[in-house]
């Protein structure tokens, strides 16, 4: 764990306090919310290894969470296994995927590349809510609870420290993305392609590299979200909504930084819970609400503070130094 | 299926059927897409809104049909000021501030605003699909031995009619040419003396005025529902796309070829799978043909 140690101290009371707060705290509530800003955080950094260290923005990262979400249920499901495996399944086919979508990325730069994102996830949202034979259509599959750690039935406590292997698994890339050669390299392939390739840096491969490794990480998370919550279903998975709400939490955290996503996180799953207390009595409201104000956030915070809360926190950190 | 069928008289019908049902489809998509290509075209901008304009079109037609039972096609012309208002006030507020800035920006900029207006639409009206129903919808044209229906043939002659005067707006009025000079080069435009910022504004302004008429003619066709404008909006960039972002008369190719597609695929394979087609059409084109059929000016501002 030495690499929290070198980073910075954020992180430390981040995954400090979440590794702590279980032990202290038994209220199933407050632990599952905890539990739900590890993942988003998870799926955020991961979104942010390839739209921020990478700069391959995709609104369509909601394709490999599907696919993982899908495989770990499908596994247990269809094929009686458990879900590890389909995991490991979801891994792999997301790679695929990553490749496709990194190959995009070669040909597509900007708005193209966020539209070829879109279609690909709307095209796997159709397919699987056609397939109904296999996938089980629009009615999406229940996945059932049983206990262990095989069958990943676990309690409130256990999903706490599940949740945050994964955070720290996608805090690790991103910290690896910003102090290895690879990680310069591509910084240099996001700031200046050309220049980057005139340096005889390999822009395309890196690209590819980072989309497939984003895609890899993401259907990870999909997976232990699909057991974490026991329900899957085409038109949520692979959602745009869904996509877009990866890259907000980075965004607002700030994009290409390692802890940003888990700050966006911590902000945004906040906000949905509260909101959630505040408008439980209003039948349809709750869910148009909180997606409005989302929406409302990602407009004002690309606008007026597109560096994010990490970039905040950064810019105070120099102006004390200065004084 | 069996060569010998396959040109019997039968299937001149079916053909004939399905060229009609292109035609019909092409010119409704095609005032979709111009909206779109104006849009990119003068301000470089990709407007990921843009299907939310045609959804609340849609809900205009819906509610003026539900309370007043006024016809889709009278509130056609009472949409195009009113959404004329509608884009600029989310120039004003929204767009003109990001104009200058990155792809990022503007992608996440317009993101946004499509994610409010869906779920002002979700709140205001909740996600129930709704339905517009006008007398004309189960009128039944025949001529030879295609049929279909009066609201569709409406709907593609007013969308044509508004199309075209678009494009000659664009091409024979002072305003078409300072919109299309910026176009072409931004900075010699502002050295002309042209207010970039007021172009930009009725760009906006037309291009959602546009995009609304075209919501209120779909109305009937399709279900209204919050989120009914991906579909749409995913289908335009397609059409864009193919006929080259910017280009008008590229744009209205572009529609018929994705209404051909979308005519045979849901005609070989069934209705549930014909949004599959133009994805994958899109898919292939963005990466054989990125700059469209025809090539494109100002691709390279976007790098392709």
């Amino acid at each position: 764990m030495s690499f929290l140690v070198r980073s910075r101290r954020g992180a430390l009371v981040v995954f400090g306090l979440a590794a702590v707060t279980p032990l202290v705290v038994r209220d199933a509530y407050f632990l599952d919310s905890l539990v739900l800003i590890l993942l988003w955080g998870a799926l955020s950094a991961a979104w942010n290894v390839a739209g921020g260290y990478a700069g391959q923005v995709s609104i369509g990262h909601a394709s490999f969470f599907g696919i993982g979400a899908y495989a770990a249920a499908l596994m247990v499901t269809r094929f009686g296994r458990g879900p590890w495996l389909g995991m490991l399944v979801g891994v792999v086919l997301s790679i695929g995927a990553g490749f496709i979508i990194g190959f995009l990325s070669n040909r597509l730069k900007g708005p193209y590349f966020a539209l070829s994102t879109i279609a690909f996830s709307q095209v796997l949202l159709i397919g699987v809510s056609r397939w109904r034979g296999f996938t089980a259509g629009g009615e999406g599959i229940p996945v059932p609870f049983r206990p262990g750690f095989a069958t990943l039935g676990l309690g409130h406590v256990g999903w706490v420290y599940m949740a945050l292997a994964a955070a720290l698994l996608c805090y690790r890339v991103e910290v690896y993305l910003e102090r290895s050669r690879i990680g310069y390299q591509l910084a240099g392939v996001r700031e200046d392609e050309d220049a980057a390739e005139a340096l005889g840096i390999p822009a395309r491969r890196l690209k590819v590299f980072a989309v497939t490794l984003s895609a890899a990480l993401t259907s990870v998370c999909g997976s232990l979200w699909a057991q974490y919550v026991g329900f899957v279903d085409p038109t949520y998975v692979f959602s745009v909504d869904l996509s877009v709400r990866f890259a907000l939490n980075a965004i607002i955290g700030g994009m290409g930084t390692a802890l940003g996503p888990y700050l966006g996180s911590i902000l945004i799953t906040l906000l949905e819970t509260y909101l959630r207390a505040t408008f439980s009595g209003v039948k349809t409201g709750f869910a148009g609400i909180y997606l409005i104000i989302y929406g409302t956030a990602l407009i004002l915070v690309v606008r007026f503070v597109p560096e994010g809360l990490a970039g905040i926190a950064a810019r105070l950190r120099a102006r004390r130094a200065h004084a | 299926m069996d060569p010998a069928r396959l040109l019997g008289p039968a299937q001149i019908d079916v053909l004939a059927q399905l060229a009609v049902a292109t035609i019909l489809l092409g010119g409704i998509y095609a005032l979709i897409a111009v909206g779109l290509t104006l849009i990119f075209g003068i301000m470089r901008v990709v407007n990921f809104a843009h299907g939310e304009f045609l959804m609340l079109g849609m809900y205009l037609a819906f509610w003026t049909f539900a309370l007043y039972s006024v016809d889709p096609y009278v509130v056609v012309f009472v949409s195009i000021p009113v959404f004329f208002v509608v884009g600029l006030l989310s120039y004003v507020l929204v767009m003109r501030g990001v104009i200058h800035a990155s792809h990022n920006v503007q992608i996440f900029t317009t993101v946004g605003l499509s994610v409010v207006l869906q779920n002002v639409a979700l709140v205001a009206w909740s996600g129930d699909f709704r339905f517009v129903r006008p007398w004309h919808l189960s009128t039944v044209l025949r001529a030879g031995s295609t049929t279909f229906n009066l609201t569709q043939v409406v709907a593609f002659l007013i969308a044509v009619a508004l199309t075209i005067s678009l494009v000659a707006f664009m091409k024979w009025t002072h305003a078409g040419r300072v919109m299309r000079a910026t176009a072409q080069d931004r900075d010699a435009a502002t050295l002309m003396g042209i207010d970039t910022d007021r172009v930009y504004r009725l760009t906006f302004a037309i291009g959602i005025a546009a995009v609304g008429a075209a919501g209120v003619l779909v109305a009937p066709l399709y279900s209204v529902y919050p989120t009914a404008g991906l579909q749409f909006v995913l289908l335009s960039y397609v059409v864009v796309v193919l006929g080259g972002l910017g280009d008008m008369l590229g744009a209205m190719l572009g529609s018929l070829i994705v209404a051909a597609v979308e005519v045979a695929g849901s005609y070989l394979f069934g209705t549930a799978w014909k949004e599959i087609f133009y994805f994958i059409l899109f898919i292939l084109v963005l990466v054989f043909r990125p700059a469209g059929l025809f090539g494109q000016r100002g691709a390279e501002t976007l790098g392709v």
